[in-house]
C-alpha cells in the first residue's frame, strides 16, 4: 500500500483554497497534491469515488480534480452527482482523463465537467487551469454572496413592513405566497369582502381624568397589548390605533372562509384577556373599565391611501363606518353584530352569556338597524 | 542483457515523492506478471493505462510507453508482446538512475 493513499498535504501559511484530488492512484494523487500545495492551496485525496462523496459532504472543497478510471463510482458518475445536487452544482470539477481519449472528454462535457486535464499531467497546464477556475470560483463565490445579501435585505424590509400591519404567522404566509409582498398589495386597491371590527375602552374618559398623565399611555399600552395580542392569535390585520380604540380587518389581506368566526372570536378575546387588566386598575384606581366592540361585514376598499411620504394600509366602505357606529352604542363588555355579518353567524354563537336581537339607531342611517348583541362575562 | 544504468532527469521537488514511487513501480511489475500468468487481460489493460498516465507525469517517459504498448497489448490479447514488454519495464527499473535537478 502507499503511504499517501489517504494522506493529506497542506500549505501551512495560506490554506485558503481547498481542492480534492480523487485518483485511485497513490503516486499521481501524490504528485498532483504537491503541486497544488506547491501554489499555496490545501489539496486533501480521496482514493476512491465513495470517500469522494463522503468528504465532499462532510467538507465541500473550492475544486475536485477527478480521476476519471477508478474502481467502484467512475469520474463520470461523480461529476454527474456532484452537477445534480444544488449543494454541489456550482463546486467546479476538473476531469482527469488521457490526452487521446476523446470519447472520454465527451463524456465529461456531458457530465457536466467544468474542464479537463490530460494525463500524463503537465505541471503548467495543470497549474493554468486550476487557477483560471480558481479566480472563477472566487468572483462567483462573492457574486453569490453579494446577491444573498441584498435579497435578505429586500425580505428584512418586506417583513418589516408587513409587521406593522399583518400579525406575524400572516406576514410569513403572505411572503410564503407571494415572496416580494408585491402581489398581495398589488390586488388590493379594490373592492373586497371583508370582516371589521372596531373596539374601544370604556371609562376611558375617566380614567384620563382620575389618574396622572404620566400613567395614561403605559395603561394605554396595557390595554392595546391585549387586544393585539388577540387579533395575532386570530390571524387578523390591524388597519388602525387612534386614540382608546383599534380597528381590525378579517378576509385581507388573504382570503379566510371563517372571517366572521374569527372576527367573533378576537372580540371574545379581546374582553376575557383585557378583564384581569380592568379588575386590577378598579382595584388600584378605583376605575370602571371595559372594551365596547362592533362588527360588520360587507364589501369595502383596500388600498394603501396617502401621500408618498406616508401612507397607510387601510379599509374604507360602509361596514367600516357601521362597526365604528356600533362600537360607540355597544355597552361595555358587549359586542354589537351588524345585521350582514350576523347572517353567518348561526352556528358560532354558542358559549357567550346572552344573545338578542335589537334594532339600533346609528348615527348617519335612515333606519335602525336589527342587531346581535352578545354578552361577555368579563 | 547488460546492465548499463539508464539516467532519467527528475524535478527536485519531487525527490520526496520517488522512493514511494518506486516502490510502487516494483510491486507493479509483480502485478502485471501475475496478472498474465492469470491470463487476466482486463486487468493488464488496466495496469498498463495507470503507467501510461503516471509515468511521463513523474518524468519517466519509458514508463508511459511502455504502458501505453500493455494496455495496447493486452486489448489485443497479445501474450507473446504483453511477456516482451513486462521483461522490458523490469530491466528498466533495474538499470534506472534517477538525477534530480
Amino acid at each position: 500500500m502507499s503511504e499517501l493513499a489517504s494522506g493529506r498535504v497542506a500549505h501551512a501559511a495560506q490554506a485558503a483554497f481547498r481542492v480534492l484530488v480523487v485518483d485511485d492512484d497513490p503516486d499521481m494523487a501524490g504528485f498532483l497534491a504537491l503541486l497544488l500545495a506547491q501554489q499555496g492551496m490545501h489539496a486533501d485525496i480521496a482514493a476512491d469515488g465513495h470517500v469522494a462523496l463522503e468528504m465532499i459532504a462532510a467538507a465541500p472543497p473550492d475544486l475536485v480534480l477527478l480521476d476519471v478510471q477508478m474502481p467502484g463510482p467512475s469520474g463520470f458518475d461523480i461529476c454527474r452527482r456532484l452537477k445534480s445536487e444544488d449543494s454541489t452544482a456550482l463546486l467546479p470539477v476538473v476531469l482527469i482523463t488521457a490526452l487521446e481519449d476523446h470519447e472520454s472528454r465527451v463524456r465529461g462535457i456531458e457530465a457536466g465537467a467544468d474542464d479537463f486535464l490530460s494525463k500524463p499531467v503537465q505541471r503548467e497546464e495543470l497549474l493554468a487551469r486550476v487557477k483560471t477556475l480558481r479566480r472563477l470560483h472566487e468572483t462567483r463565490k462573492e457574486l453569490e454572496g453579494r446577491r444573498l445579501a441584498a435579497e435578505v435585505q429586500a425580505k428584512e424590509a418586506i417583513r418589516k413592513a408587513f409587521s406593522r400591519y399583518l400579525s406575524p404567522r400572516l406576514a410569513e404566509r403572505v411572503l410564503r405566497e407571494s415572496p416580494d409582498g408585491e402581489a398581495v398589495f398589488r390586488n388590493l386597491s379594490e373592492r373586497t369582502a371583508v370582516v371589521a371590527l372596531f373596539a374601544d375602552l370604556r371609562g376611558f374618559t375617566h380614567l384620563s381624568e382620575a389618574v396622572p398623565v404620566s400613567n395614561i399611555v403605559p395603561m394605554l399600552n396595557e390595554f392595546f397589548t391585549e387586544l393585539t395580542a388577540a387579533v395575532h392569535d386570530n390571524e387578523g390585520t390591524v388597519f388602525s390605533m387612534a386614540g382608546d380604540s383599534l380597528l381590525v380587518g378579517f378576509n385581507v389581506p388573504v382570503q379566510q372562509p371563517d372571517a366572521t368566526a374569527r372576527a367573533v372570536r378576537t372580540a371574545r378575546a379581546m374582553i376575557e384577556r383585557f378583564a384581569p387588566v380592568a379588575a386590577r386598575w378598579r382595584a388600584e384606581h378605583g376605575l370602571a373599565t371595559g372594551i365596547g366592540i362592533g362588527i360588520e361585514s360587507g364589501e369595502v376598499v383596500v388600498g394603501n391611501v396617502g401621500a408618498p411620504s406616508f401612507m397607510s394600509y387601510t379599509i374604507i366602505g360602509d361596514p367600516v363606518n357601521v362597526a365604528a357606529r356600533l362600537m360607540q352604542t355597544a355597552a361595555a363588555n358587549e359586542i354589537l353584530i351588524g345585521p350582514r355579518a350576523a347572517l353567518s353567524l348561526h352556528a358560532m354563537l354558542g358559549g357567550a352569556t346572552a344573545v338578542e336581537r335589537r334594532a339600533v339607531a346609528l348615527k348617519g342611517k335612515a333606519e335602525p338597524l336589527e342587531v346581535v348583541a352578545l354578552r361577555v362575562a368579563a | 542483457m547488460t546492465a548499463q544504468p539508464i539516467a532519467v532527469t527528475v524535478a527536485k521537488d519531487l525527490e520526496d515523492l520517488i522512493p514511494t514511487f518506486m516502490k510502487n513501480r516494483s510491486k507493479e511489475v509483480e502485478a502485471l506478471r501475475a496478472a498474465l500468468a492469470a491470463g487476466n487481460m482486463e486487468q493488464l489493460r488496466q495496469l498498463g493505462h495507470r503507467m501510461k498516465g503516471v509515468g511521463n507525469s513523474y518524468g519517466f517517459e519509458l514508463v508511459s510507453t511502455l504502458g501505453k504498448q500493455i494496455e495496447d497489448g493486452a486489448k489485443a490479447g497479445d501474450r507473446a508482446g504483453l511477456e516482451a514488454r513486462i521483461a522490458e519495464y523490469a530491466d528498466y527499473l533495474a538499470r534506472v538512475q534517477i538525477v534530480y535537478e
